[in-house]
């Protein structure tokens, strides 16, 4: 009777293990796809950030209308980018054939690519921005396709300062008699310096105005790196025009700060000229790149939300038709309009768009020249280490503060980076 | 007829032994029944958790690399885990942040529990109002203390401004490390006071008057009575207090994650923070799980130091 029963229990596992071998090998295969035409259901899993995601569904509604056959399911997810990295991380390792279609920060192509989780597209190059486009280029493939861009510049209050700074040191002594002149200021610039992502997407911005740049991983601790954060410390500690708040500043304070009239300059996106503008505010504000230092370039940072498809899903073709809606120029300049995503296909800056406000002819002029963050799949671990170096820099207030951080962490982010299997 | 009573069964001499196996058999299956789904959740939600990351953390399981294979690694994920940039400091850190939060707390709670437990009108108002920082989630209370030591619009800085201006405008995360920690430890202290203190005066509830009148009558002094009597009769309602608290401190994450992000630098984060950071940033379930497979071993010698500390002692 026991030898039966044990018998009886190899056989099962082995049934066991054979059907587990044929479930893997399976999976590891091509999902069989449907065709474009037959009536499917997909899933696009969103970022629910207010008014961005609400238009999403809106565009979605209409994609349904003119495709009938293509029922689509938005998955609103989470507004927080790691939280959302997590929700559709989730769904991956799970081996999950949806969402079908993810919509993902600019900076996660290259981790997913080289998981496996994300596939080729097939979205034509010549018609996005180039810069947008490359951060969805991994190993000589195109993992994404561009969906709306952001580049980070300097807003100013053409009141107080009626003529743009031309250098970064006249952005202090701009700001610093704009305070004089206006008691009401709070700070002559409010930037991000919080322990987020946001810091070093302004760190680039000061970082291209300075000739720097964090292309090499392998070597970040270079004069011209070490000179853009130096100066941004200087703004807190040295000159004063930046409050030490600015260590607890993301965007939305930043952007609020200037758009309640507290501030003289602030560095931040496109989008703070659609906020709500305080009465002295309004119709006083210009945005322009970061001035460059001595052999530097005018200084902008690139961000912005790419489309991916699942690796898993069965619905190819439907998805290309969705990405390839949300992409067309007349939805990118709809978007623009309706919610102040700027466009990442070329042909979407139209006279209309360009006449609608000032902001949208910076952006098309500057969106080529903006510094993108590094492409690599360990991108997330030396955000952290950046992260960990601006933080220690804003926290000590001597003047090589911005040096001693790059001499302790730019090891640690050379290691990251170059992290392998 | 006799019945022997025995703690868990019941045996009736003289019963038919057939008749007295099969109820016996049949209490037996009922309590398997009644037990078993706690058993189920727990294996469900806590064993196999565990179970699967000791796997993980004895292989190769980085998921930005998820088509390499999943091969046996023996240690070499502790080795890793512990040679992490940061992992002794984090300890440190860690284990500082247990031992005075802890102290603080208990210290605090006990007198609130001792006031708790007197006699006085609205007691019953205020036990109940005691519990509501305990019932906000940590990540809530977290974005409230977050936005009460905001420099400009918290209520924190206000405060201490009418007091003296020089600290109307004090920056309290992410610039000074001591004033990072010490915003972390209130709100977290705040936030868990209330929950030691419950156990506490449920400790204190159960200790019977006669022995605080006897020890009056001897001519015992408050000190004498709370020294004496109080504080050794709450010894099973202070050691369950300080297994929960301290295991609760050694996995202080949430309010780090809402309040610093670990920052100034890394000047906040602790143990589980740095485990967060390498599974859901870095996503090497590997690392992550030998981390975290070490932060259970920690979690339970202090255990087991707390159960031997407060050990009954039996009486010979």
């Amino acid at each position: 009777m026991r030898s039966f029963t044990a018998r009886r229990a190899a056989t099962l596992a082995l049934a066991l293990a054979l059907a587990g071998t044929a479930a893997a090998c399976s999976s590891s295969s091509s999902p069989k796809q449907q065709t474009a035409s037959s009536k499917q259901t997909i899933t696009f899993a969103i970022s629910g950030l207010g008014s961005e995601g609400t238009y999403a569904e809106k565009q979605v509604a209409e994609f349904e209308k003119a495709n009938p056959n293509i029922t689509v399911k938005v998955d609103v997810d989470s507004s927080s980018s790691t939280t959302f990295l997590q929700q559709v991380g989730n769904a991956f390792i799970a081996g999950s054939s949806t969402p079908d279609l993810i919509e993902s920060d600019v900076t996660y192509t290259a981790k997913w690519a080289a998981a496996g989780y994300i596939s080729p597209v097939s979205c034509s190059q010549s018609a996005f921005n180039a810069s947008i486009w490359a951060t969805g280029t991994y190993q000589g493939k195109q993992y994404s396709c561009p969906w709306f861009l952001n580049v980070e510049g300097l807003w100013y209050r053409t009141d107080l300062v009626p003529t743009p700074p031309t250098t970064p040191q006249q952005v202090i002594t701009d700001a610093q008699a704009a305070m004089k002149k206006d008691p009401s200021l709070k700070e002559g610039i409010a930037f991000e310096g919080d322990k987020y992502e946001g810091a070093i997407t302004a760190f680039m911005m000061l970082d291209k105005a300075f000739g720097g740049s964090l292309n090499n991983l392998s070597n970040i601790n270079t004069t011209q790196n070490v000179a853009a954060l130096s100066y941004l410390h200087s703004l807190i500690y040295q000159y004063k025009i930046a409050p030490t708040d600015v260590v607890t500043y993301q965007e939305a304070q930043t952007g609020t700060d200037f758009a309640s009239g507290y501030a003289a300059f602030s560095t931040n996106w496109p989008y703070v000229g659609s906020l709500p503008l305080a009465p002295s505010v309004k119709g006083h504000i210009g945005y322009i790149p970061f001035p460059a230092a001595s052999g530097g370039q005018p200084g902008v940072a690139l961000g912005g939300e790419v489309l991916s498809i699942n690796a898993k899903t069965q619905h190819i073709a439907a998805v290309n038709a969705l990405i390839n809606f949300l992409t067309s120029p007349a939805q990118q300049t709809a978007r623009a309009l309706a919610v102040s995503d700027a466009p990442a296909v070329t042909a979407a800056y139209t006279p209309a768009l360009l006449a609608s406000s000032p902001v949208w002819k910076q952006v098309q002029t500057l969106a080529p020249l903006a510094a993108a963050r590094p492409v690599s799949p360990n991108y997330l671990n030396v955000s952290n280490d950046l992260q960990e170096l601006i933080s220690a820099a804003y926290a000590n207030s001597s003047t090589t503060a911005a040096k001693s951080a790059f001499s302790q962490y730019a090891g640690q982010v050379a290691s990251d980076a170059n992290a392998s299997a | 007829m006799v019945t022997i009573t025995r703690p868990g069964r019941s045996v009736t001499a003289g019963r038919p032994a057939a008749a007295g196996h099969s109820k016996e058999r049949g209490d037996r299956r009922l309590g398997y029944i009644l037990v078993a789904p706690a058993l189920i959740l727990l294996a469900v939600v806590t064993a196999y958790p565990l179970v699967y990351n000791l796997w993980n953390s004895l292989h190769y399981d980085n998921l930005t690399f998820a088509t390499s294979p999943k091969s046996f690694n023996g240690l070499h994920d502790y080795n890793v885990a512990i040679n992490t940039d940061g992992w002794v400091s984090a300890l440190e850190r860690t284990l500082v942040f247990t031992v005075v939060t802890i102290v603080f707390d208990v210290v605090v709670a006990l007198a609130l529990a001792l006031m708790l437990h007197r006699r006085f009108r609205g007691r019953g108002f205020l036990r109940a109002a005691v519990l509501i920082p305990w019932a906000v989630p940590t990540v809530v209370s977290a974005m409230l203390w977050k936005t009460m030591f905001d420099p400009r619009t918290g209520f924190v800085d206000y405060f201490l401004g009418a007091i003296h201006p020089a600290w109307s405008n004090l920056t309290w995360l992410n610039i000074s490390v001591f004033r990072s920690w010490a915003a972390i430890f209130i709100a977290d202290s705040w936030k868990n006071i209330p929950f030691v203190a419950i156990i506490l005066l449920a400790g204190l509830q159960v200790i019977p008057n006669d022995v605080y009148e006897a020890a009056k009558i001897d001519g015992a002094g408050w000190w004498q009575s709370f020294r004496r009597i109080t504080l050794p009769m709450l010894k099973p309602a202070l050691s369950v207090a300080l297994i929960f608290r301290t295991l609760q401190a050694l996995l202080v994450f949430d309010v780090i994650f809402v309040m610093t992000s670990g920052g100034p630098g890394t000047s906040t984060e602790t143990l589980a923070y740095l485990n967060f950071d390498e599974f859901i940033n870095k996503t090497d379930f590997g690392v992550g799980g030998a981390m975290s497979i070490m932060l259970v071993i920690l979690a339970l010698i202090i255990s087991a130091i707390y159960v031997r500390a407060f050990r009954p002692q039996t009486t010979r």
